[in-house]
């Protein structure tokens, strides 16, 4: 059984008051998410990755397809108490304290108040809140309102946790906790399924990404295996370097770019079509050190970037208007 | 029924904290200060006037409490987004609208209870200023029970007037909330005038127009018996039970409305 | 800084005060005084407009009726009018049919002689029946409106039917029917006015209108100490063959033991030509009533 599985999960939106006019937010997304994974759904802001998330949690209705959480229809009652959902830029309510809130959530699990209180408070532990959590919410800063988030999204030991951009508002101490709490999730065996428009948080964690550009699925797969073949080139850092043996490879095409990093020390930019172990060789000969030695894959910006250039521009239904 | 309670719980704190409870302070300053004020301006006979005004506070209060947390109810939490979060949870949306519903109600009750209670406080220390002949005039004692009775038709209309924001607030902005609900509760107050309708105008069609929105709009005239309870005219019993069916089923017909809209809504 | 500020509002809040005083001084909004406009005259857009809240509305316009009558009471203006009391009323009884204080208050101001009231009895009549339509059974209506007939009207019959009719109905005191009794058979005596005003009195449930029914009940004893006075007078003159031109004659006649004072402690006047007694012109009890067996 999948932890999350769509079929062809489309989403229209009517906009404008008085013609209003389709907009396609998601369009025919199949997905399956396999327990136990952790799974980046990335792309750009306005890609439809929050739409997926609002689908998934059954705040908006489909206008076609549909979605299965472990098994069951999203929306019925009896699967939300075995997942777990931060919406993006998590708001909630300002006169209740940190504590309060996640004891009213807590309590809609039907969990008995010392139950409710022992979570709450180890959990309060966990995502980093001392003593604020006795502060009323409206009190609290973004990244502070992030971690409450994220902490009502764990509240249950939920098998599946939906995260929809939770690095955000995060400083780096903050991000490197949330990709740890991540990871824990995955070595108790939860599915994590995360949205993200940074591409670091992506690499350093997942197992599995989809790529949705414009509503529309673009790739989905094995990170490695979606950016491997897309290896463009090899960055070969290396020192003492003259001048000489370096104009002399860079005039017969075996360098693209060179910059210096310090005295004879260079970050030299290979092209695709040259072998790096003879380029290398070819300067070693010449008196130079290798320091490193790394592939140039293109990044998901660029593949972003380029996705988004290929997609139509129009994103109605195309009847024109 | 654990989850409405719950949703409840949490509606009624946060008003708590977001200082509602202050219109006590206020309505007991306006009782107090106007029970002096009264006994200055008026030749005697002032128990009558804090009696009028004490339930006319209790109403203005509780109404305007109504109206401005109902219409925000529901709307504050989506265009703040804590409903994301929280309907995540194990809660379906009719368990949502209902404990909403039953926060408010909660928070009106508590109000209520304590405005009538520093109501009779007054009346009794009016009591204890005024001569044995002057007692012996009135038509009803100073803390007559007897107006728990008006009160409790207060209650039942401010109510009704919980449901009617509560719905719209399920589709429509605070604005346009509060102007739809107070339109309604002032129409409802003008309901004796369309059932006779036919006496001021020539057409049919815009007699029985007329007639069909009488029967439709809420008939909030029907709560009001503040002067029958002040004078110590009789209120039979069937006239407190029929008006109490009446805002109950009123009550249903709205939060079914309700939770139908909510149902079907999408939270872009 | 904040001292500068706190000058700055100091000297702001000192200037809001000072207009308001030359507003004050100036006697309000240009055009007539807010007092003597009533903007709805008609008592039902009245009850249509106050929604649920007419009984508060009501108390609004009855305080409104008594600071007009009670402002225009104090007032030195020889043309004053009491030309809004009646329709003040009349909206206060719309708004709330049972308001029963200001039928019965009303209803004294209403009929009360100039300077101090408008001595409209028939109004006062009228404001009472609304309120006895409202509350058919109400005995105290109908003892004011045989008040009115009795006090102001000199209309006996009309008095003792009404306080007949107040006799009948449920709640009555008992003192009622002797009253209708006594008003009929001597109606307009000392006695019968002594009865009544004593039961104003003891039955006031305001402070003015029970210094009101002592100042009639000390006019009712003047009147009878003149009028024993004036016996004494003519006895002297009976005994002595002159009438006395002082009292001082009288007492050393052996007549009275000193000055006689009426209940106000003033000296009583005498005429020494036609012997008529009087109050000095400074009592506060007068002027006494004119008695209609004494009317000239």
């Amino acid at each position: 059984m999948d932890a999350i599985r769509t079929e062809a999960l489309t989403k229209h939106y009517r906009v404008g008051f008085w013609r209003p006019r389709p907009y396609v937010a998601l369009d025919a997304l199949t997905l399956e998410v396999r327990q136990g994974e952790v799974f980046g759904f990335l792309g750009p802001n306005g890609a439809g990755k929050t739409t997926t998330l609002k689908l998934l949690m059954q705040l908006i209705y489909p206008t076609s397809g549909r979605a299965e959480i472990l098994g069951r229809p999203v929306g019925d009652v009896a699967v939300r108490r075995r997942i777990g959902y931060l919406p993006e830029n998590p708001y909630f309510y300002d006169y209740l304290t940190a504590e309060e809130l996640l004891d009213y959530f807590a309590s809609l699990f039907g969990y008995a108040a010392a139950e409710r209180r022992r979570r709450v408070a180890s959990l309060l532990d966990e995502v980093g809140i001392g003593a604020e959590r006795r502060l009323q919410l409206r009190k609290f800063s973004k990244g502070m309102l992030q971690r409450v988030g994220i902490a009502q999204a764990i509240l249950n030991d939920p098998e599946v946790v939906f995260f929809d951009e939770p690095m955000s508002g995060l400083d780096p101490l903050g991000r490197r906790e949330v990709r740890q709490l991540i990871l824990r999730l995955r070595d108790r065996g939860g599915t994590v399924f995360f949205s993200s428009h940074v591409l670091s948080d992506a690499e350093t964690l997942c197992s599995r990404v989809a790529i949705l550009a414009e509503g529309r699925l673009v790739a989905s797969g094995h990170l490695s295996n979606l950016l491997a073949f897309q290896v463009r080139g090899w960055e070969l850092v290396v020192t003492g370097l003259t001048e000489a043996a370096l104009e002399r490879a860079t005039t017969l095409g075996h360098i693209a770019r060179a910059t210096p990093l310090g005295a004879q020390h260079y970050a030299l930019e290979l092209p695709i079509t040259v072998a790096p172990d003879g380029v290398l060789s070819e300067l070693t000969a010449c008196g130079a050190r290798l320091v490193s030695l790394t592939p140039v894959r293109e990044t998901l910006e660029d593949y972003f970037v380029r996705q988004v250039a290929d997609a139509p521009r129009e994103r109605g239904l195309g009847t024109g208007t | 029924m654990q989850v409405v309670r719950h949703v409840a719980l949490s509606v009624f704190k946060e008003s708590v904290r977001d200082r509602v409870l202050y219109s006590l302070v206020a309505f007991a300053t306006l009782l107090i200060g106007a029970s002096y004020l009264i006994g200055q301006l008026t030749a005697g006979q002032d128990v009558k006037i804090i009696k009028d005004l004490g339930l006319a506070a209790i109403a203005i209060f509780g109404l305007f409490i109504a109206v401005f947390i109902g219409i925000g109810l529901v709307w504050k939490e989506v265009e703040r987004r804590s409903i994301y979060s929280l309907l995540s949870k194990p809660i379906r949306r009719h368990e949502f609208i209902l404990g909403k519903y039953a926060g408010l109600a909660l928070t009106l009750l508590v109000n209520v209870a304590m405005m009538t209670a520093a109501f009779y406080v007054v009346l009794a220390y009016m009591n204890t200023q005024a001569s044995d002949a002057l007692r012996a005039v009135w038509p009803a004692p100073a803390a007559d029970p007897g107006m728990l009775r008006a009160v409790a038709l207060i209650v039942l209309e401010l109510l009704l007037v919980t449901a009617i924001a509560l719905f719209f607030s399920t589709f429509s902005s605070p604005f346009l909330s509060a102007a739809l609900t107070f339109g309604l509760w002032v129409a409802g107050h003008f309901n004796a005038d369309l059932r006779n309708f036919e006496v001021v105008v020539e057409s049919k069609t815009a007699a029985y127009l007329a007639r069909g929105i009488y029967y439709v709009l809420p008939n909030f005239a029907a709560f009001d018996i503040k002067a029958q309870v002040v004078n110590a005219l009789p209120v039979p019993p069937t006239y407190l039970l029929l008006a109490a069916a009446y805002a109950l089923v009123y009550i249903a017909l709205l939060l079914t409305g309700a939770v139908l809209v909510f149902s079907r809504r999408d939270f872009k | 800084m904040t001292r500068r500020a706190a000058v700055l509002l100091v000297l702001l809040l000192g200037s809001v005060l000072g207009l308001q005083a030359v507003h004050e001084r100036r006697s309000g909004p240009p055009g007539g005084t807010a007092e003597s406009l009533l903007y709805v005259r008609s008592p039902e857009a009245m009850k249509r407009m106050a929604l649920s809240y007419h009984s508060l509305l009501a108390d609004v316009y009855w305080i409104r009726a008594v600071q007009h009558y009670g402002g225009t009471r104090l007032s030195t203006d020889p043309t004053k009018q009491y030309d809004l009391l009646y329709p003040l009323l009349d909206i206060t009884t719309s708004l709330d049919p049972h308001f029963r204080i200001a039928y019965l208050f009303g209803s004294v101001f209403l009929a009360e002689e100039p300077p101090g009231g408008p001595g409209r009895s028939d109004l006062a009549v009228a404001l009472l029946q609304k309120g006895l339509r409202a509350q058919p059974d109400k005995w105290e209506y109908a003892q004011a409106i045989g008040f009115v007939h009795y006090w102001w009207d000199q209309d006996y019959m009309q008095a003792a039917a009404w306080f007949r009719r107040a006799a009948e109905m449920p709640n009555a005191p008992n003192w009622m029917a002797p009253l209708a009794a006594v008003t009929l058979a001597q109606g307009g005596n000392r006695a019968s006015s002594r009865r009544l005003w004593q039961e104003v009195l003891n039955n006031a449930e305001a402070d003015w209108l029970r210094v009101q029914a002592r100042f009639r009940l000390r006019q009712l004893d003047a009147m009878d100490q003149i009028t024993a006075l004036e016996a004494l007078i003519e006895e002297y003159a009976r005994r002595v063959g002159t009438r006395p031109r002082t009292w001082a004659d009288v007492v050393q006649a052996g007549f009275l033991p000193g000055v006689p004072l009426d209940p106000d402690r003033f000296p009583y006047q005498l005429d020494p030509a036609s012997g008529a007694v009087t109050l000095d012109r400074k009592s506060t009890i007068n002027p006494l009533p004119i008695e209609s067996s004494r009317r000239r």
